[in-house]
């Protein structure tokens, strides 16, 4: 017998639920019974949600790519994971519906991150001002932001 | 490094103790996932980026906060293996090849992964149900530190982390619960089911797959976008407190039903571990779990929750090993094991301060 949903796959899991007004019998497959949410223990977790919706893959993955960590949106579906901070904006477009499915949401509501001066976006903007200074060639300018940098720097001594 | 147990166990009998219900309640966790703007996320790393992460972590968090630094990379396998079980660690760091470390606080309920699968992996565990409590505390860290670092931020994702299912809170909070009355009536699954129909995890402890051991269960949250930390804590505090009343009425009917039988079955468990020789590490877990019922239910009335929650740790595999600072074979373990659990019960062995 095939699995009612999906009609490809052998039924291995039979469930009879009675309502009301009717008796309703399914014989399903396990993947679609997992859809429907009738296994507790075996129910899917984002996680697994995620891995399902990142088999989806198009030609055009090996083209759109973050422009920060040069992460391919190919390579983001093989791994699952993202590269920098600046990956999701790259992605949005394409990864939106799957952010919905596993969140069954698609803003944040909580907390937000303060903004200012830290030392995470100074190392980063310096860094981009060490990368434009040795662009021009002007290595004394290079070498004063070499040593801000190692401001940043802390002994990994005990 | 760690030649004694002592500083992973909670020396304070109150925190061992934990607050409200800590007999169906064992422990509340709340784990947080922060990365940082300017540092590639895991998977793009280099390992210029592991060590950067790392010192410059450690130069915020060595500035504000008194506790013992750990790295990962220079302590055995059996010490990452004994941070594991007492929760400090996650599997990830037991075979981990870059630069990373564990810091963990003071007073011993709070630590920070630094380079796991995501730059900071901030988390707190008590006993008891205390999930707002700890919740609050761990996030007063977080705050501390994301006023020296920042955070990878997004107006519309929230807090951007390594995996898409922990974006926007990169919160994940947790309760483990006893429930063995529920179990014995088999309304365990029907309870839970309720719990997976809100949007929770369920799972049996100490494994991923769907076996029960000790009749503790892990009830955490999925997901993490479009929910308000404080609303997603005060929900998961409200679940819990449903599925008590639930677990407590399950426990009236069996008492009534079959009062000597459970007695029976509490006080056998009892003597089983004051004078067992050799014991495994899942008998332990199912004894202590009527210990626990006998406790719970004023049965037995010389023995603290405290003393159990100890056990229950120190009982672990790798732990175990701490205690007696010696690496042990299986059976071995099994025989010592045995042993720290019949002084403990008898009163005569405390563990002792190592200097
Ligand atoms: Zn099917
Ligand atoms: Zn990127």
């Amino acid at each position: 017998m095939l699995c009612d949903d999906c009609k490809k796959k052998p039924a291995t899991i039979f469930f009879k639920e009675v309502l009301p007004e009717e008796v309703v019998e399914l014989h399903l497959c396990e993947e679609c019974a997992h859809k429907r949410g009738l296994i507790m223990t075996k129910k899917m977790l984002p996680i697994e949600i995620l891995q399902r919706l990142l088999r989806e893959k198009s030609v055009e993955d090996e083209k759109i790519i973050c422009s920060v960590c040069y992460l391919s949106l190919a390579e983001f579906k093989r791994r699952g994971r993202f590269g920098c901070s600046n990956c999701i904006s790259t992605f949005e477009p394409y990864i939106k519906n799957l952010i919905k499915q596993i969140h069954r949401s698609d803003k944040h509501v909580g907390r937000q991150a303060k903004l200012g001066p830290k030392k995470g976006f100074e190392v980063f903007k310096l860094r981009e001002q060490l990368k434009k200074a040795l662009e021009k060639e002007s290595y004394e300018e290079a070498a004063e932001i070499r040593d801000k940098l190692k401001t940043f720097e802390v002994d990994n001594a005990e | 490094m760690l030649n004694n147990i002592e500083w992973l166990v909670p020396s304070d009998d109150k925190v061992k103790l934990g607050g409200e219900d800590s007999e169906i309640v064992v422990s509340s966790r709340t784990r947080i996932a922060r990365n940082i703007t300017d540092i590639p996320f895991e998977i793009k790393m280099k390992t210029d980026d592991s060590i950067r992460l790392v010192k410059l972590v450690r130069s915020v968090i060595g500035e504000n906060i008194k506790g013992k630094y750990l790295d990962i990379q220079k302590i055995s396998p059996l010490e990452k293996e004994s941070l594991l079980e007492c929760h400090f660690i996650s599997p990830a760091f037991l075979d981990i090849d870059k630069p990373a470390g564990l810091f963990i606080l003071d007073k011993g309920n709070i630590s920070i992964m630094i380079n796991e699968e995501d730059h900071l992996r901030i988390q707190g565990l008590s006993y008891g149900l205390n999930l707002t409590n700890i919740s609050s505390e761990v996030f007063d860290l977080e705050e501390k530190i994301g006023e020296d670092l920042a955070y990878a931020f997004n107006e519309t994702y929230g807090y951007l982390t390594s995996c898409p299912t922990n974006l926007g809170s990169g919160l994940r909070a947790s309760v483990l619960l006893h429930l063995p009355a529920l179990v014995f009536t088999n309304e365990v699954e029907k309870v839970l089911k309720g719990a997976v129909q809100i949007g929770m995890a369920v799972r049996g402890l100490y494994g991923e797959g769907s076996e029960i051991k000790g009749g503790l269960f892990q009830i955490s949250n999925q997901h993490t976008l479009g929910l308000k930390e404080e609303d997603l804590i005060e929900s998961i505090v409200k679940l819990t407190h449903m599925i008590m009343d639930i677990e407590k009425k399950a426990r009236n009917v069996i008492f009534t039903k079959a009062r000597y039988e459970f007695e029976d079955k509490i006080f056998r468990s009892l003597a089983v571990l004051k004078s067992a020789r050799i014991i495994s590490t899942d008998e332990v877990l199912n004894l202590l779990s009527a210990v626990r019922f006998g406790i719970g239910t004023g049965v037995i009335k010389d023995i603290t929750l405290g003393v159990i929650n100890e056990i229950m740790l120190v009982s672990r595999p790798a732990n175990i090993q701490l205690y007696f600072g010696e690496v042990l074979e299986e059976h071995e373990r099994d025989v010592r094991r045995a042993e720290y659990i019949r002084k403990r019960l008898s009163g005569k062995s405390k563990i002792t301060k190592s200097k």
